[in-house]
């Protein structure tokens, strides 16, 4: 017996609406920005980065729970969180393919994007000498494997099943992913805390930025276990709100969120333990003050913001009771999201308006339409492919389950 | 001996007249924009730095100076390895630190990620947002030793490397080999009209840029740990690398000093 | 033979097509697509190498004769190695020699006045048409309505002076400078000897900022020995010569003047001091009413400073003090420029002389002309008028009732660049920039512009057709001409002329309060020149304008009491008249209860570069005609903001 749709037809059509107008705003002014040049947004010499960078680390960062639901489904054998692993793939590639996205358009001179692999400053270590180098590699590779990762789920579309030796690809595929999620765990430990903290801890010019031993770079891949998990849940779960359908057994929540709870614990503890030593140790060590850093529009709230957002994923995501109620498991894993976002855009909104001469004041940062469309097209696109594959593909493999059941 | 090219300017001879920053200008093929109003993302190797000391002080205690800012050539903690900030950063080595201490940039290697921009402390380089064009006759006075940079690539000061090269061309064709023999002037040093700007070697102890390095009215910009105790320094400077700039200030004038740490 | 079947066809074409798209991706071809793509789509153009040559001569334009060096590719100059030469522009000359925007050919009006509609035509038709123009009125004896206005007192100045004296008129003006102001004041320029003073006395004279001979003024900055020679500073606001001086003696707007008349005071009364020049005893009755209790109170300046500054001028070894308020453009009254100098008398300083400079004769004829410029414009009536390289309309404050004078008039420019003023002219003469009047072996080191000629040689050869000129001008080129003018001999001495400035003396006493308006300067723009070239907008910086916004500056306390702040955006309204909108920077290097303006915005015309960017403050700055120099004194203006 199929429920009364959770959503009208008419509301349905208006965010279809929404969506392909920000996809179409974006095709527009993508064109503008790649043909005639990044004039027309509003980064400057100042304030280098904005939006698209913001998307990638906050892609990157939630996107990361792929890898991390991989390596407890395929490592550790947690087999509850199976039902899971296809959004996760799914998700994962897509926040992996728009972060290239978003960095083809950041790029001056993106038919030159080749360079970073021709040239790579990769100096005379193991590991290289550019965290950037270190991003377009670890990046590049751990992409092609989501893309080996999503072979078999898009091999699950109706058409695929008609060629038995795509099906047997797909399930031998199946048995091997445990060495592609191992090594996309080893990528993606390095990738997730180059782009999101190597990047900007080793800049011992900025002291918005620099900390010692790459100190953001490990927080940073904390954070992507921590934000990342709640979003793999999060994603699904909306998906089932949205339908009105059981999309996911609900153990395979619980099992991810108890994850993310201890990830979230662990990484609150590392945070205070980060604001702690750049105020005692590394910002004086720029002669300046932590809290004079924090000023203009991005100023000390987004802080304060950050550790207020982090309090209900720690409580709500690790006490067992709120955990296993819906209503406090997704108020849990939407602000430990946002936490994690908020804390992206911290590093980045914050890191660049603070001055770095004693008579500049704070620099602000107002996007441009084109970037609004590119950032938002984006993120439209990422919905409506998500959308395309639940309807299409097995992305829900539970739902198969409990349709049959019924 | 090899060169450590570094500048000095004396901001008690400098008027603020902008002929270094238009030479820089004029030399290095600075793109033409009818509108060059939009500050941060105007393209000039040579940024005037207007500094007051508003944030300090009251009329008619407020002075003003015009601080002549290019890329401060850092060379991190130990002049022998240097480590500018930026170089370590570019994904596709289009920066580089020479034997000489001087940080080049290939215009025509480089992606346009900005890193190197976001690196820097002291906003020395600048990226080219638009297209940069020569409006017609204009393009009678481009300078053919420095490359037309194209749309979406980072370009700064390299100290008129480009210069540096054409007196090492002239004096090997003369005879003479040492690389380390050639002298060159950079455009804004030459045309300063009251010789606020010098030029020169730093490894040299002769030079007139060593000694104004070492003169008490000397100072470096911002970024320093110039006036802390030599054990002090050597503390910090192990825990990391600071930019330690070759480019030198002197002024007579406190307020400048003050207005160079952040309070 | 086998038949192939479709299995193995489809098999093989597909190992071909997977074979060739391998093979071709890692033999690097598609990286060498990106590549072309690359540069094909950037399109970036490339400059025309060639044979390297560094050229050099001496600039016969102005008496300091300097040496241009320039680095030539092929027929291209690309740089100027010398430094501190071709002022003013200095290192954007390169971008004068090379503006698109350039008159290449004389031109004629072809539309309304101030339209900007032009047609070029022969220097033949050009040069019958103007010299047509001078013989009609000559002949006529109409010869009242002709006049010219230069920029300095220079020899291209000179010749316009010979012709339009020639044809029978007095009326040659000089735009509000230095020199020219000076000239009308003390009969005379004042000639500083900065290299052996050690005491430097500036009353708002912004020294290093493009005020008088912007070559010397560098020199004695690089030559400057602190300790050796103390500069003190008398302004209202903090520009760079305050900051470079040792000591600042900050005054109310507009005051430097009636501060040295009480520092007169003060050394008549307590040092017994005289001066020699003409009047002084009646003079010296009008500089009692400037007590030190009266001049504290109008400049703010304390009465033991003022005894201070009093003592160590008159101790110094060879003190001067110096007049001109302002920079490039120079603002200062008579009664100002008179005070300053009696000071100098009064110590019998050296370092400051006052010297005649001998132009090239032909003894004026007719009646007499006014006092100056501003004077000319509002009472005077013209019928022909010669523009020598200058820009009234826009840098005069009278310069709208100017234009309204050119529009019934016959109006020749001479520039190289067309102006706000140019805009109201029948015809437009191309002139030489200074670098393109430097030869090497006879040739000409940058020929751009083989229809262009010197503006001396532009007056040569309309003289030439003048009738009422003819046998005054026997010379072939301005060339002939440089050796025989700019010659300082001393002059007589100076005249206190104090029945013209009696009441203007008095009339300082009068207190006023509110808002005043001052005009500040930045460096190469300077009183406008400088905005026609790219490379000097690259030097303006985000506190004079930004995004196409034009900002003035005020002190933090009068921001508050005006309820603006920084960024606000305000009109600024005078008796004159309104200019707006304009953004608040708010600094405390200005005074309270003052607003600095800059100079060089609101260009009408000059360029796409100049043109409609910012607003012009000289259209509602103070208008009232000094009687003696007969230019407005234009520096302190009231106002109110909205």
């Amino acid at each position: 017996m199929s429920e009364a749709k959770a959503m009208s037809d008419k509301t349905r059509k208006i965010i279809l609406g929404v969506l392909w107008a920000l996809v179409a705003g974006f095709a527009v002014f993508a064109i503008q920005i790649l043909f005639w040049g990044l004039g027309y947004t509003d980064m400057n010499n100042v304030f280098t980065w904005g939006n698209w960078i913001i998307g990638d680390l906050g892609l990157v960062a939630l996107g990361g729970g792929a890898f991390f639901t991989g390596f407890f489904l395929y490592i550790f054998r947690v087999d509850k969180l199976e039902p899971i692993i296809n959004s996760t793939v799914l998700i994962g590639f897509m926040c992996y393919l728009f972060t290239f996205v978003f960095l083809l358009f950041d790029l001056g001179q993106p038919l030159r994007c080749w360079f970073g692999f021709a040239y790579p400053n990769w100096g005379d270590g193991l590991l290289p000498t550019s965290m950037l180098t270190e991003v377009f590699f670890c990046l590049s590779l751990y992409f092609c494997i989501l893309f080996v990762e999503l072979i078999p789920i898009a091999l699950t579309n109706k058409w695929a099943e008609k060629f038995p030796v795509l099906k047997a690809i797909g399930h031998y595929m199946h048995k091997l992913m445990w060495i592609m999620a191992a090594a996309g765990t080893f990528l993606s430990f390095f990738h997730q805390g180059s782009l999101g903290g190597g990047m900007w801890d080793v800049l011992y010019g900025k002291a918005v930025w620099f900390r010692e031993h790459h100190q953001l770079f490990f927080i940073a891949i904390i954070a992507a276990t921590a934000g990342g998990t709640s979003f793999m849940t999060l994603c699904p779960f909306v998906a089932g709100k949205v339908m009105n359908k059981e999309v996911m057994p609900k153990e395979t929540y619980w099992t991810l969120t108890k994850i993310s709870g201890v990830m979230f614990v662990i990484y609150t503890t590392v945070r205070i333990w980060d604001v702690y030593t750049m105020t005692t140790k590394f910002v004086p060590s720029f002669d300046r003050n932590y809290l004079d850093l924090w000023g203009g529009y991005y100023g000390i709230w987004l802080l304060v913001l950050e550790f207020l957002l982090l309090l209900s994923p720690v409580i709500f995501l690790n006490i067992k009771k709120f955990r296993e109620t819906e209503k406090f498991m997704a108020i849990g894993i939407v602000s430990g999201v946002l936490a994690i976002v908020v804390s992206k855009i911290s590093v980045l909104l914050h890191g660049f308006s603070a001055p770095n001469f004693p008579w500049r004041k704070f620099a602000a940062y107002n996007p441009t339409i084109q970037e609004w469309f590119v950032t938002l097209g984006v993120f439209a696109l990422m919905i409506l492919i998500y959308i395309a594959f639940v309807k299409w593909f097995k992305l829900f493999p539970h739902l198969e389950h409990s349709e049959e059941d019924h | 001996m090899t060169r450590r090219w570094g500048m000095a300017i004396d901001l008690d001879k400098c008027n603020g007249c902008g002929q270094c920053s238009i030479a820089c200008s004029q030399e290095n093929n600075m793109p033409i924009f009818k509108d060059d109003s939009d500050v941060p993302k105007r393209v000039a190797f040579l940024d005037l730095m207007k500094v007051t000391n508003d944030r300090d002080a009251e009329y008619p205690n407020v002075n003003v100076a015009y601080i002549p800012k290019m890329c401060q050539q850092c060379e991190g903690n130990d002049p022998n390895n240097p480590v500018p900030p930026c170089v370590s950063v570019c994904p596709a080595v289009a920066t580089d630190v020479g034997d000489d201490g001087v940080v080049s940039q290939i215009w025509s290697r480089c992606i346009g990620c900005r890193y190197c921009q976001v690196a820097c402390p002291y906003e020395a380089r600048v990226f080219n947002w638009w297209k940069p064009k020569y409006e017609e006759s204009f393009k009678k006075s481009l300078n053919p030793d420095v490359s037309i940079a194209s749309r979406g690539t980072v370009v700064k000061c390299t100290f008129c490397s480009h210069l540096w090269k054409q007196e090492r061309d002239k004096a090997v064709a003369k005879g003479e080999l040492d690389i380390n023999a050639v002298t060159y002037t950079p455009a804004c040093v030459a045309t300063c009209p009251t010789n606020a700007m010098v030029f020169g070697d730093l490894n040299d102890p002769k030079s007139e840029i060593s000694r104004l390095s070492k003169d008490k009215r000397a100072f470096r910009l911002v970024h320093t740990i110039d006036d802390k105790s030599p054990e002090e320094q050597k503390k910090l400077k192990a825990t990391r690398n600071y930019p330690s700039p070759k480019v030198y200030y002197l002024s007579s004038k406190q307020w400048v000093k003050d207005m160079m740490k952040f309070k | 033979m086998k038949k192939i079947e479709r299995k193995d066809f489809l098999k093989m074409t597909g190992g071909a097509v997977v074979g060739g798209l391998t093979g071709y991706v890692f033999s690097g071809a598609p990286f060498l697509m990106f590549q072309e793509l690359a540069e094909w789509s950037q399109d970036q153009y490339v400059p025309g190498k060639g044979e390297q040559k560094l050229l050099s001569d001496i600039c016969k334009s102005c008496s300091e004769q300097c040496q241009i060096t320039v680095r030539m590719v092929k027929d291209r100059a690309v740089k100027i190695e010398s430094s501190n030469t071709c002022c003013p522009l200095g290192q954007a000359s390169l971008q004068l020699l090379y503006h698109p925007e350039r008159i290449h050919k004389p031109l004629k009006r072809a539309g309304k006045k101030g339209s900007g509609k032009y047609v070029p035509v022969s220097w033949d038709d050009a040069i019958k048409d103007i010299s047509g123009q001078l013989n009609k009125l000559t002949k006529a004896g109409k010869t009242d309505g002709i006049a010219s206005v230069s920029k300095n007192i220079n020899a291209g100045s000179d010749l316009v002076r010979r012709l339009v004296n020639a044809a029978g008129s007095n009326q040659n003006y000089y735009e509000s400078g230095l020199d020219s102001l000076t000239d009308a004041a003390l009969g005379g320029i004042v000639q500083y000897d900065f290299a052996n003073t050690d005491y430097v006395l500036s009353f708002g004279a912004k020294l290093f900022e493009g005020w008088g001979s912007q070559i010397q003024m560098n020199k004695v900055l690089a030559d400057w020995k602190a300790g050796k020679t103390k500069l003190v500073q008398v302004d209202t606001n903090n520009s760079r010569t305050t900051s470079l001086a040792d000591q600042w003696v900050p005054v109310k707007p507009g005051t430097e003047g009636i501060f040295a008349l009480g520092l007169a005071n003060y050394l008549i009364k307590n040092k017994g001091k005289t001066s020699n020049g003409v009047g002084f005893a009646k003079w010296a009755q009008l500089a009692y009413q400037f007590d030190l209790k009266t001049t504290a109170k109008l400049t703010g300046v304390s009465e033991k400073q003022i005894k201070a500054v009093g003592d160590a001028f008159a101790a110094a070894r060879n003190p001067v003090a110096v007049a001109g308020k302002g920079a490039a453009g120079v603002s200062s009254s008579a009664s100002e420029l008179i005070a300053v100098y009696a000071l100098n008398s009064m110590v019998n300083s050296k370092a400051a002389s006052l010297k005649k400079v001998n132009g090239l004769g032909v003894p004026a004829k007719g009646k007499a002309s006014e006092a100056g410029l501003d004077a000319f414009i509002k009472k005077g009536a013209l019928d022909f008028l010669i523009v020598n390289e200058a820009d009234p309309v826009y840098k005069s404050v009278m310069g709208a009732d100017l234009a309204k004078k050119m529009n019934d008039a016959f109006v020749v420019a001479l520039m190289p660049l067309i102006n706000d003023t140019a805009h109201y002219a029948d015809y437009i003469l191309p002139t030489l920039s200074p670098i393109e009047t430097l030869k090497v072996e006879g040739k000409a080191m940058v020929n751009r512009f083989p229809a262009a000629f010197h503006g001396g040689d532009a007056v040569i050869k309309i003289a030439q057709k003048v009738d009422a000129a003819k046998g005054s001008f026997p010379w072939k080129s301005y060339l002939d001409v440089i050796g025989q003018t700019g010659k300082k001999k001393a002059a007589g001495n100076f005249n206190f002329k104090v029945s013209d400035l009696k009441d203007q003396i008095t009339a300082l006493k009068k207190e006023s309060a509110g808002l005043k308006m001052l005009p500040a300067e930045i460096a190469v723009i300077g009183d406008g020149d400088g905005m026609a070239f790219p490379y000097v907008l690259k030097t303006i910086d985000a506190d004079t304008f930004e995004l196409g916004k034009m900002k003035v500056l005020i002190n933090k306390k009068t921001a508050e009491k005006e309820g603006v702040s920084d960024g606000s955006s305000i009109d600024i309204t005078s008796s004159r008249g309104e200019i707006g909108s304009v953004k608040v920077c708010v600094t405390d290097l200005v005074a309270p209860d003052v607003i600095a303006v800059p100079l060089g915005f609101g260009h009408k015309a000059y360029t796409k570069y100049a043109k409609g960017k910012g607003v012009n403050p000289k259209e509602i700055m103070a208008a009232d005609i000094d009687p003696v120099t007969g230019t407005a004194n234009w520096w302190s203006t009231h106002v109110k903001i909205s």
